[in-house]
């Protein structure tokens, strides 16, 4: 097995206390091939400075918690490895566009607010009672949505996006791309309520397509093919007012 | 105790990340293009007022300066044509062909392929009329 | 300190949580829910199961077998009571999820697609790709944006059960962001919390795993039930202990030896062909395959890893295409962790501890010994899992005992009405509080965090891995003696009050140090040799009906050692029989069907 090497992570460090201000720390941290800076974080907490504050939990890229600026890009820690950035140094920060609360962790309450806000269930469109089981749905009408169903809800995208960044009042791309998820979902029948967050100025029209969201998204959601193929469905919502019969 | 949360100034965010930057490329080429349309636009100007007026305004056309400001133009705008067609698959629903969803590379592919070809059909247009 | 009212308050804000929250909303809008979670629900460690869950449906298929796999794969510790109920709920949950969006893999017909998984003789595991879990806790979490009486407490760590007049009557809590005390007070408490996974070194579990709720109810006089029972799933991956699904067998991967040798049919699993095939080999029950891993350890048959031993999970025949469409989160992890293409290479594999079998009693209405509590997930004693669990029957019981706990809870908090007094809870909850401020502020002793866990997990593993033995696990509970003094000589670094995870690791910890002595000292007292609770003590290799076809029961010690007790199993249809699978299991089976053929 080959000599541990030693890599340098500086992080952004921040205490929420009276008239502090963020500052830089920085540790040595001996590392093998296979070990993520999650790991890395883990080991200036447990055995350097115990003070270090990061959200994290599942270790597999699967629940959300362990964004932050890698490197300067927005990445989960526990998918990103020290290998990656020898020699380093390596510079770790909260995530971009967040208020920061405390060293790594930010302010998720804009996200999750706005998640509540976009109807994130299925309103049905026909009834159906559980003894009738199931509703029907083909493989091919399931491979509509599937896609934006995979958010983790681990607000990368959001990171990514200057323009949430100038203006966080942005729907944003990752609630987007849910609220897309719901609208291609042949169960639901609730696209019409939907389409208000859509059509309004912080919708999907604050977006000009800079496509970063998509590119550091971690499950290959595409948030930014939801908000645009949304600017087409918005207008043509907004023409098809005119014809006889729209609702 | 109570929750102080620091917010970070967006000041020179475009700096920060080589992807950014490239954005602003892309969304500095259309000032490029207004540039060129108002070229152009003075080209009819200059028509509408005559022969003389419009044959003036060919001749600064075949100018040094003129040369090395369309070569720029030429530039920004394969640029402009490239990420057009780059950004183009996220504004579209899935397209289904054969049974597989086509990738966006296919799609920014054929994109530009068109342009190539329409772009070298309008030239030879251009010049057997011209000739 | 901040006060609120609610008339049920949950702790937990995974699968069970939710699906409990839920049921009180449907059952009375009047209603209030205090949802207390210390991650945003969607951290939940629901989120990271993945090969599916339970329920009848083959028209080949009938509640019977699924009982039946269900008791047997539970060696027979199972309260059958609770599983014929769990058994009977199950389809109408999986529907039920599925109305609420859940994107449940479909056959070509637009039906649910259900398939293969250990233990289970017929084809009933719903699954999403191999993201069951993820689908399942965000179906849930965005369904209970619904109900505008769910109140969540998104990141507020859970530190004190509130008990008055005999009942649970509410909870204390930790605003993270500050380190504020919050008291809820309720007419009702459901405990939601998971397992406790991270006592031990290698586990599948996310870092919130810490048996929170478990010890609340603990260190409040509930006991904790068939604590030993500690599931090690066979495949994951050396090291970090990340899961590789039990779906990969389910698809048809094999487990190989250094020698390339399919070693499960050396231990009663085989024959080896035909392959697939149910209950056999590769999709035998989970404690028996890691007991196989443990026994070609010894004998030298294992693969050396830089973490460890290891064996072969080998998806090559699969296919890409297969693996693509069926195992993409597996393809991913093999790949950006260990660099392997499952599609041309093996996987390196070894056990980790993975569930809880064990928690807070709970009886087949959810209710726990102590009135006003209910508890259900992986954190209960439900009785349906016994000595061992199947695969996919856990998310099945989020649903089919989330949904039962919120109507108990519900029901229970209406009769009971609010807490008339809120004077001794106001006591009750300021001492709790001094109690979790010492140990933040206190002085201390000196000792660090990191060792003291590290200690309890290696201890764990050692004493209480896939085979125990009497002075292994003795050892183990002279360990985690020491290590609760050590604990109360913690030092902390971190001494602030606003995101202090340090604090909340040390509080954890404490938690774990007394989940792992109920756990300890009930595999002290089981001596024999149960599903996963394996025992290499001469005369303590078998199953012994006869003195401990009966459940553990481990209650708290307020210094010293858990005092163990027994309590009864529930046995309905089935009586205790041989557990066999593979050849041996088909032959049992026969035998019997003609038996009764005969008797008919």
């Amino acid at each position: 097995m080959p000599e541990p090497r030693t890599i340098t992570i500086e992080v952004l460090r921040y205490q929420p206390a009276e008239g502090n201000k963020p500052y830089v720390q920085s540790w040595p941290v001996a590392f093998t091939d296979d070990m993520s800076v999650l790991q890395g974080l883990q080991h200036i907490k447990d055995y350097a400075d115990g003070s270090l504050t990061f959200r994290w939990s599942c270790r597999m890229a699967i629940c959300g918690s362990c964004g932050m600026m890698i490197d300067g890009k927005p990445q989960l820690a526990c998918r990103s490895f020290l290998r990656e950035f020898y020699p380093g140094p390596l510079r770790v920060e909260a995530l971009a566009h967040f208020p920061i609360e405390r060293d790594l962790v930010v302010d998720a309450e804009d996200f999750m607010t706005k998640l509540a806000r976009i109807k994130p269930y299925i309103v049905p469109r026909e009834e159906r009672s559980l003894a009738e089981g199931e509703y029907r749905q083909t493989p091919a009408e399931l491979e509509r949505y599937e896609q934006f169903s995979h958010c983790i809800n681990c607000m990368l995208c959001y990171a990514a996006c200057p323009q949430y960044g100038l203006d966080p009042s942005f729907l944003g791309p990752g609630v987007t791309a849910l609220l897309h998820r719901y609208n291609s979902d042949s169960r639901d029948g609730a696209k019409n309520e939907r389409m208000q967050l859509v059509h309004a100025e912080d919708g999907v029209w604050a977006c000009t397509a800079v496509g970063y969201c998509s590119e550091v998204c971690p499950k290959q959601v595409d948030p930014a093919n939801a908000v645009n193929q949304n600017k087409t469905a918005s207008a043509v919502d907004w023409f098809a007012r005119f014809l006889p019969g729209h609702k | 105790m109570a929750r102080r949360p620091y917010v970070r100034t967006m000041d020179g965010w475009w700096k920060r990340d080589a992807f950014f930057m490239r954005y602003m490329a892309r969304e500095a080429t259309a000032i490029f293009v207004v540039i060129y349309a108002f070229v152009l636009l003075a080209g009819v100007v200059q028509l509408a007022r005559g022969e003389a007026a419009f044959a003036a305004w060919v001749a600064a056309l075949h100018s040094p300066a003129s040369i090395a400001m369309h070569v720029v133009l030429l530039a920004a705008f394969i640029y402009h044509t490239y990420t057009w067609f780059e950004i183009m698959p996220k504004t579209m629903p899935p397209i289904v062909v054969a049974g597989r969803k086509l990738s966006p590379g296919v799609i920014t592919g054929a994109g530009l392929a068109a342009s190539a070809v329409l772009s070298i059909a309008l030239l030879l247009v251009v010049r057997a009329l011209a000739s | 300190m901040e006060h609120f009212e609610a008339d049920i308050v949950i702790v937990g804000g995974g699968g069970a949580g939710l699906r409990a929250a839920i049921a009180v909303a449907q059952a009375d809008p009047s209603l209030t829910i205090a949802l207390v979670s210390k991650v945003y629900p969607m951290r939940s460690h629901t989120v990271a199961a993945e090969g599916g869950s339970a329920g009848v449906v083959l028209p080949e298929d009938s509640l019977e077998h699924h009982f039946n796999d269900t008791v047997s794969g539970g060696d027979w510790l199972c309260d059958q009571d609770a599983v014929e109920y769990f058994v009977a709920h199950c389809t109408e949950e999986m529907v039920q999820l599925e109305h609420w969006g859940c994107p449940w893999s479909r056959r070509a017909d637009g039906r649910a697609n259900v398939r293969a998984f250990g233990g289970m003789k017929i084809e009933r595991t719903w699954f999403a790709a191999d993201l069951t879990g993820f689908h399942m806790l965000h179906t849930l979490f965005q369904t209970s944006m619904k109900f505008p009486s769910i109140r969540r407490f998104d990141e507020h760590f859970c530190c004190d059960l509130m008990v008055e007049e005999g009942r649970a009557q509410g909870v204390l809590a930790i605003e993270i962001a500050t380190g504020e005390f919050r008291m809820i007070r309720a007419g009702a408490v459901i405990i939601a919390t998971g397992g406790a996974g991270r006592v031990f070194r290698q586990n599948t579990n996310g870092g919130i795993v810490t048996g929170d709720g478990m010890a609340l109810a603990y260190r409040r006089g509930v006991p904790l039930r068939d604590m030993e029972f500690v599931q090690y799933h066979p495949t994951c991956m050396p090291g970090t202990g990340l899961l590789f699904t039990e779906a990969c067998r389910g698809e048809g991967g094999i487990l190989v030896n250094r020698h390339g040798h399919r070693y499960l049919q050396d231990y009663g699993l085989g024959p080896p062909d035909p392959w697939p095939r149910k209950k056999a080999m590769e999709l035998g029950p989970r404690d028996r395959l890691s007991q196989a891993f443990w026994h070609e350890e010894r004998k030298g048959n294992t693969i050396e890893t830089p973490h460890g031993a290891a064996v072969h999970l080998d998806l090559r025949h699969l296919g890409a295409k297969v693996l693509r469409e069926r195992l993409p989160q597996i393809r991913e992890m093999a790949h950006e962790f260990l660099g392997i293409d499952p599609a041309l290479a093996a996987i390196p594999v070894r056990p980790a501890v993975h569930y809880t079998m064990g928690g807070i009693p709970a009886d087949l209405r959810t209710a726990t010994p102590l009135p006003g509590l209910f508890a259900a997930g992986e954190c209960a004693s439900s009785g349906i899992h016994g000595a061992n669990r199947l695969g996919s029957n856990s998310l099945a019981e989020l649903c089919v005992f989330g949904k039962v706990a919120g109507e108990e809870a519900a029901r229970f908090a209406k009769e009971i009405g609010k807490a008339a007094n809120g004077v001794g809870l106001r006591w009750q909850a300021q001492d709790s509080q001094g109690r979790a401020l010492r140990v933040l502020e206190g002085p201390g002793g000196g000792e660090a965090l990191a060792p003291v866990r590290e200690a309890m997990a290696l201890a764990m593993e050692q004493g209480c891995g896939i085979y125990r033995t009497g002075g292994g696990i003795e050892e183990t509970c002279r360990a985690l003696a020491e290590l609760k003094g050590r604990h109360g000589r913690l030092t902390l670094q971190d001494r602030s009050r606003a995101w202090n995870t340090q604090w909340l690791a040390a509080l954890e910890l404490g938690f774990q140090l007394d989940v792992a002595e109920a756990m300890a000292h009930s595999a002290l007292a089981r001596r024999e040799s149960r599903g996963a609770h394996q025992r290499l003590d001469e005369g303590f290799t078998e199953r012994d009906d006869l003195r401990y076809l009966k459940h553990t029961m481990a209650w708290h010690a307020a210094d010293g050692a858990p005092r163990i007790g027994w309590s009864d199993v529930v046995i309905t249809r089935s009586p205790p029989a041989t557990r066999a699978y593979g050849a041996a299991g088909e032959a049992a089976e026969s035998a019997a069907h003609s038996r009764k053929a005969v008797n008919a």
